[in-house]
């Protein structure tokens, strides 16, 4: 078995040309203990090759987790020959990665990329020449195009085969090329000999991780004192000068510029769309659209389309015959009024709507009557009748369940748990592959670094980076692709803050909630719902702040560097891939975590003890159920939050699973088996079992605690770290209690006036809390010290 | 000698000193920031700037670029 290592540099089209050489015959994981992700593939027309994708890293230096994870493989596991994919425009820097692989002893092979744009804009890089001057093979491709990739595979396999030891031919200055070799003497056998350059150069740039590969670590302090005292700098930065030198010293003859001084089609756009004054408009414009686009129009319609036909009655192949069928419906429903109204001895019949609104007055005569007859005796319009009908799952597995003479409870377990759970969670799949697409786009085009570049100001005034501003965006349709697009942030901090973050940002699922104590508590008062979304926003900013004071955030805010690619239009593929990739890995969640949970609420809230029997319950009886009495045990944790009654206890549990439940858990507690998305039916008795100030209190819970499953599920899939997640978890609702408890503390204090021990400590969580959120930052102060001595 | 921050956008200039952290300071000499470089400013937001170095695009904050000396 032949293994190839893809090295390059980020934004050089190394994932392009990955996906080009191993098409669909990926294998992607997480390297072992970090959250960098590991993509391994075989390549195509070559049975015994498999690529190893490694991560895109700038140098072999000891200071990013990429670089580190990509040096030890490339140490320990020695593959036959590294592909080193460098970006033709940018030769320069890509080359100083080049000049590392190449002290490995592994075979190097260099493929040029994006030669279709060095050759537009009349530049030229001579192949020949740069392959002499290096030392190692050199071929031409583009990675977009496809072209070129398949001789460079072809190469790569040949060079492999060869079994040869390659010593780099890059040198540095005579002085540091001694040195080195006395370094390399003291080496000893420990090192294979094409390793011994490697190794020499890292003792010498005191790189400390490199000890761990080695058993025996020779002292080499005296040749750097020598050394540094020779150049006056230190090692690490001769080191560095010593590369850029060499690779200055081969690039005239190795590439001719005609574009020099010119303005790349790339910064002309950044002229426009990172502009002082356009920028922020801009970035708005390309938000509204994608919000509107993936979570109101297209994106809802998918979910729409998924909820009520897939995983609802069914639907009309193609949408055709719907119309004509919903026609068919209405007619029929209008003809039974007007005959029940006739029925009635009634002149005129009332025709009402779904929603029963009055939207026609007939007057009844015999002809009228007649038809409606004619109508109503030819039967309930048959969907299939009008259209290719699909049936929705459920319908499906219900008449096959029938058929097999299947036991009630277990009919239930499937229908009512596991189909009803697991499928409203998959019904939210269509409208995210819609926004997948989307960042995806945004993501390969280069667009999505710009956009970090432009919020960081923003962002950094309350300790998140700009790149946070994407997944809270997105968290406002669904939290779970909006952690999941956390992603993107590489410094982990503000990874991990942006996770926990997020989901404070009412997500579609919770406006049901919002509505239902708006309808009930507040007369539907306009300011209810935009309160919600304060509240998010605030909570969002003051964790901020308070969590970047605590140890875990502390140290010196990771300062504002990255690489932006150049503008270019992505390849369809690349992006459907993308999407696919991460629609697929929620698909595969729900398949797992939601499963579990639905399974187990189902379980403890269809079965249950009535007088001393243990049994499976009717909807209606729901109140004997395990989870009610799990709601009245635990009941009393939420007394001082102001509704620590059962039912309020075991909505805020199912809630848990998902925040669509809320409503529907009050709806068959107050003994209706369906409620309207909003609740209206149970507003009077909900209005009549809490205060105004103890619904808000459960508003304002049920917004900041931990989210639902899916998006639990997220959390700990990013987090990758038990502890972690249970700390993101914890904190959410802690938060969430200690906000929800002021929050009806106060509240009732104000209107009431009545001041007890509630309110006492009310005021120390506020006096707490204010502490918590002004207390100095520590290690800032040391930094702007530090920073001081620097700038002068 | 003046800061990258005071530069005017689309002048050349060449780095004389990197100052700062000794990681950040690793991490820009990666990016291709080495003292005789050359840098230019594509555009600039509230002191973040876009800078081409290398004939690469890198975006970097305010405090990065105050400690970037260039002439």
């Amino acid at each position: 078995m032949i293994k190839i290592a893809l090295a390059g540099n980020p934004n050089c089209g190394k994932t392009t040309l990955f996906n080009a050489l191993t098409g669909s015959n990926q294998f992607v994981g997480n390297w072992p203990g970090v959250t960098v992700e590991k993509k391994e593939g075989k390549l195509k027309g070559h049975k015994d090759a498999v690529i190893m994708d490694l991560p895109g890293i700038y140098s072999l230096s000891p200071y990013t987790l990429e670089e580190v994870v990509a040096r030890n493989y490339l140490i320990n596991e020695k593959p036959d020959v590294i592909l080193n994919i460098i970006d033709g425009t940018n030769i320069e820097r890509n080359l100083y990665l080049s000049t590392q692989l190449m002290e490995l002893g592994i075979p190097v092979i260099i493929a040029v990329n994006m030669m279709d744009i060095v050759k537009k804009s009349g530049d030229q890089i001579y192949i020949d020449r740069l392959s002499e001057k290096l030392g190692c093979e050199v071929v031409e491709i583009s990675a977009l195009k496809g072209e070129g990739i398949k001789e460079a595979a072809d190469r790569a396999v040949w060079l492999a085969q060869q079994n040869k030891k390659t010593p780099a031919v890059h040198h540095f200055q005579s002085e540091v090329e001694t040195i080195l070799n006395r370094i390399e003497d003291k080496l000893g056998s420990q090192i294979p000999n094409e390793q011994k350059r490697f190794f020499a150069i890292k003792l010498l740039e005191k790189d400390d991780k490199i000890v761990t590969l080695m058993n025996v670590v020779p002292n080499v302090e005296d040749e750097i004192k020598e050394i540094e005292d020779m150049m006056d700098d230190d090692t690490e930065s001769i080191i560095t000068n010593e590369r850029y030198l060499y690779i200055s010293s081969i690039i005239d003859e190795c590439c001719k510029k005609n574009s020099k001084g010119k303005l790349t089609v790339s910064d002309r756009i950044d002229h426009v769309v990172t502009n002082r004054f356009l920028a922020l408009p801009i970035f708005a414009l390309v938000m509204i659209l994608v919000y509107v686009v993936s979570v109101t129009t297209v994106g809802g319609w998918a979910t729409d389309w998924a909820n009520d036909g897939v995983f609802g009655d069914g639907w009309h192949l193609f949408s055709i015959g719907t119309t004509d069928y919903e026609n068919a419906v209405e007619e029929y429903d209008r003809a039974e009024q007007i005959l029940v109204a006739f029925d009635e001895g009634e002149d005129v019949a009332q025709i009402m709507d779904e929603e029963e609104n009055v939207t026609e007055t007939v007057t009844l005569n015999d002809s009228v009557v007649s038809k409606a007859n004619e109508i109503a005796e030819a039967g309930e319009p048959d969907p299939s009748e009008f259209g290719v009908w699909v049936p929705g799952i459920p319908g499906i597995l219900e008449s096959g369940l029938d058929a097999l003479n299947c036991a009630d409870w277990l009919k239930g377990l499937i229908l009512d748990g596991i189909v009803a759970g697991v499928g409203a969670v998959l019904g939210f799949v269509p409208q995210m592959l819609v926004l997948f697409l989307f960042l995806a786009f945004l993501e390969a085009c280069g667009y999505m670094a710009r956009v970090a570049f432009i919020m960081d100001r923003i962002f950094r005034k309350f300790g998140l980076s700009g790149k946070s501003f994407i997944p809270m965006l997105i968290g406002t349709g669904c939290g779970v692709p909006g952690i999941m697009a956390s992603r993107t942030i590489e410094n982990d901090r503000d990874r991990k803050m942006t996770i926990m973050t997020t989901t404070f940002i009412p997500c579609s699922a919770k406006l049901p909630i919002i509505a239902l104590i708006s309808g009930a508590l507040f007369h539907g008062a306009w300011w209810v719902a935009p309160s919600a979304y304060f509240v998010g926003i605030a909570a969002i900013i003051c964790s901020g702040i308070m969590l970047k004071k605590t140890k875990m955030f502390a140290g010196d805010p990771a300062p504002f560097v990255m690489e932006l690619p150049a503008y270019h239009m992505p390849t369809v593929s690349n992006v459907l891939r993308s999407m696919w990739e991460r629609g697929w890995s929620f698909i595969k969640k729900a398949g797992t975590i939601i499963l579990l949970s639905t399974i187990f609420v189902w379980f403890t809230s269809y079965f249950g003890w009535i007088d001393g029997q243990f049994r499976m319950l009717d909807a209606m009886e729901l109140d004997h159920s395990i989870l009610a009495s799990i709601g009245n045990a635990i009941a009393w944790i939420f007394t001082p939050l102001g509704w620590g009654d059962w039912k309020s206890a075991v909505a805020a549990i199912t809630g848990l699973v998902a925040k669509e439940n809320v409503v529907g858990t009050f709806g068959i507690l107050f003994g209706f088996s369906e409620v309207a998305e909003n609740g209206t039916e149970i507003w009077t008795m909900l209005a009549a079992s809490m205060t105004a100030a103890a619904a808000y209190s459960f508003l304002v819970f049920n917004l900041l605690c931990a989210p639902c499953f899916a998006a639990m599920g997220a959390i700990k899939r990013e987090m990758n770290n038990a502890k972690w997640f249970w700390f993101a978890v914890g904190y959410q609702t802690v938060l969430a209690y200690a906000v929800a408890l002021c929050v009806y503390q106060f509240a009732t204090f104000f209107t009431t006036g009545a001041f007890g021990i509630g309110t006492m400590i009310a005021l120390v969580i506020t006096a707490g809390f204010l502490f918590l959120l002004c207390r100095p930052y520590k290690e800032s102060q040391r930094l702007n010290v530090s920073s001081v001595m620097s700038s002068k | 000698m003046m800061p990258l921050s005071m530069v005017k956008i689309g002048e050349p200039n060449v780095i004389c000193k990197i100052g700062g952290k000794e990681e950040t300071r690793r991490f820009l000499e990666n990016l291709g920031f080495v003292p005789g470089g050359t840098v230019m400013v594509v555009s600039e937001i509230g002191g973040n700037m876009i800078v081409n170095v290398k004939d690469s695009r890198v975006a970097i904050g305010k405090d990065m670029a105050n400690k970037i000396m260039v002439r």
